[in-house]
């Protein structure tokens, strides 16, 4: 498993820098207009989506036929990508909270006192559980479809989180509940159960594409 | 014998190709070359071995075991080199290693520095500015660095010059001076294993043709050069294969001493083991 993590991590540190600028012209893009907020899940989501990047460099060198006479096991292949999404999911959202603190401090869109960075911290976790939701359900896909043609179905990695919280929402409605603060401490609290859930989803689904394929 | 690789029957469908009951053995302290014309079923076999493809039927063990996925030591006694990298062109040869490092136990970092050495392969040059022959060599070190006792080649030697290639077979044949060594090593570059080879399997359309001692063929079969009317003097059943060409017939035998002593108004050359092939390929079989 540490194999796979760190070959991962190899592979993405040629694209660090490309992603360390992106991240600083999404701040300065983002942080003005809409705010640390929506920068922090910006650069989380944005971290997020590197797990197929890497899967693009699996294929091209044909990595899982390589991997598969390694000792490496297949439960461990698939796990290794859930553990590198992690960690990008985490290196995101730190990087997010601290650009989005800083740059929300020097723009005057955040006050750098204690409701203002637990704001930001409260909006970074649920960041990090949205992308965590997004990754995961990428993963399944690329393993199915390839880390090209997955390209065009990441859109459904999007689409089923946004279809989910929009569901949240009309159900509190339908309940008569409020959608303000309401649903946004629901969303917030169930955030990382269902991004947990999800990726345990994930791996099933994925070890079990995995597991059927010829390589 | 005493078998390092065992396949039995080895059975796989395709729509367009069927790999048919495959079965050959290695034994400890030998090079078996795996031939046969592109899409003959080599590398399908290779791959049937490494479970990396399902069989449909027949085994295949290593030391007697069956290779799982999750054989995690089994793995560690076996060198696999395809033909190519498998590793990033980013990645540097002193990043594969603590890659390797970290996957098998068995990984010896100073020996593949020294195989590093012995290849003249930069460590921290990245692998995309590398010649074929140079990947090959990082492939062969990597392989060679976990202190496998089957090394499995899959067209590792296709695409290099004579000297490149002559270095990697010396390598080879160094690796099996250890006689609980083994290597099984398909090419289509039938003068590598000429040189190297103890045994030779060929695979045509999938079926085992044959599995000699590459001796055997060399020094035993031969091929009768003659017109039409010494063919048709041939016994048929002695024919192996047979190819008409312009003005001759090229008659593949497994006994030329024989042949020389039987048809004496016909030339008899040595086969070649790409001659074996050729006829086996492009001719037809008689008997």
């Amino acid at each position: 498993m540490k194999s796979l993590i760190q070959k991962d991590l190899y592979n993405i540190g040629h694209n660090m820098k490309a992603m360390a600028l992106l991240l600083l012209v999404f701040a300065v893009i983002l942080i003005p207009f809409s705010g640390p907020q929506t920068y922090v899940i910006a650069c989380t989501v944005l971290c997020s989506i590197m797990i197929t990047t890497t899967f693009s460099f699996d294929d091209q060198c044909k990595w899982n036929k390589y991997a598969m006479v390694m000792p490496i096991s297949k439960k461990d292949l698939v796990g290794g990508k859930f553990i590198v999404l992690l960690i990008f999911c985490l290196v995101g959202v730190v990087s997010g909270f601290l650009i989005g603190l800083a740059g929300g401090v020097i723009t005057h869109k955040l006050s750098f006192q204690a409701d203002g960075i637990l704001t930001l911290l409260l909006t970074s976790l649920a960041g990090l559980a949205i992308a965590e939701i997004m990754g995961s359900i990428s993963i399944p896909l690329v393993f199915k479809f390839g880390a090209e043609k997955a390209r065009m179905l990441l859109l459904v990695s999007v689409l089923i989180p946004m279809a989910l919280f929009y569901g949240v929402f009309w159900l509190i409605r339908t309940l008569g509940g409020t959608t303000e603060d309401q649903a946004v401490l629901i969303l917030l609290y169930s955030a990382p159960v269902v991004a947990i859930l999800c990726n345990i989803a994930m791996y099933g689904i994925s070890l079990r594409i995995f597991s059927n394929q010829e390589l | 014998m005493d078998a390092i690789l065992q396949v039995d029957g080895l059975t796989k469908h395709y729509p367009d190709f069927m790999l048919d009951h495959v079965s050959f053995s290695i034994p400890k302290g030998a090079i078996m070359g795996l031939i046969g014309e592109n899409g003959a079923g080599k590398s399908t076999t290779i791959k049937a071995i490494l479970d990396l493809i399902r069989k449909e039927e027949g085994t295949v063990t290593f030391w007697g075991q069956e290779l799982r996925s999750d054989a995690k030591q089994l793995k560690e006694e076996i060198g696999v080199v395809f033909d190519g990298v498998n590793f990033y062109e980013t990645l540097t040869p002193e990043q594969i290693g603590k890659i390797s490092n970290s996957a098998y136990t068995q990984w010896d970092p100073p020996v593949y520095q020294d195989y590093l050495k012995r290849f003249q392969l930069p460590a921290r040059k990245e692998i995309k500015t590398f010649s074929k022959g140079m990947k090959m060599k990082l492939c062969i070190a990597i392989a060679l660095s976990h202190h496998p006792k089957l090394l499995i080649l899959d067209e590792a030697t296709s695409g290099l010059d004579p000297v490149m290639r002559d270095d990697i077979l010396e390598v080879f044949l160094d690796f099996v001076q250890d006689e609980n060594h083994s290597i099984l090593m398909s090419s289509h570059i039938t003068t590598d294993l000429e040189k190297i080879a103890d045994y030779i399997t060929f695979i045509h359309h999938g079926k085992v043709l044959f599995c000699k001692p590459k001796d055997e063929l060399r020094y035993q079969y031969g091929i009768i050069r003659c017109g039409s009317a010494a063919f048709d003097a041939i016994d048929k059943t002695e024919i192996l294969a047979c190819r008409k060409s312009d003005y001759q017939w090229d008659v593949l035998v497994a006994d030329k001493e024989k042949a020389k002593r039987k048809y004496k108004n016909t030339v008899v050359d040595d086969a070649s083991i790409d001659d074996i092939l050729l006829l086996y390929v492009k001719g037809e079989s008689v008997s």
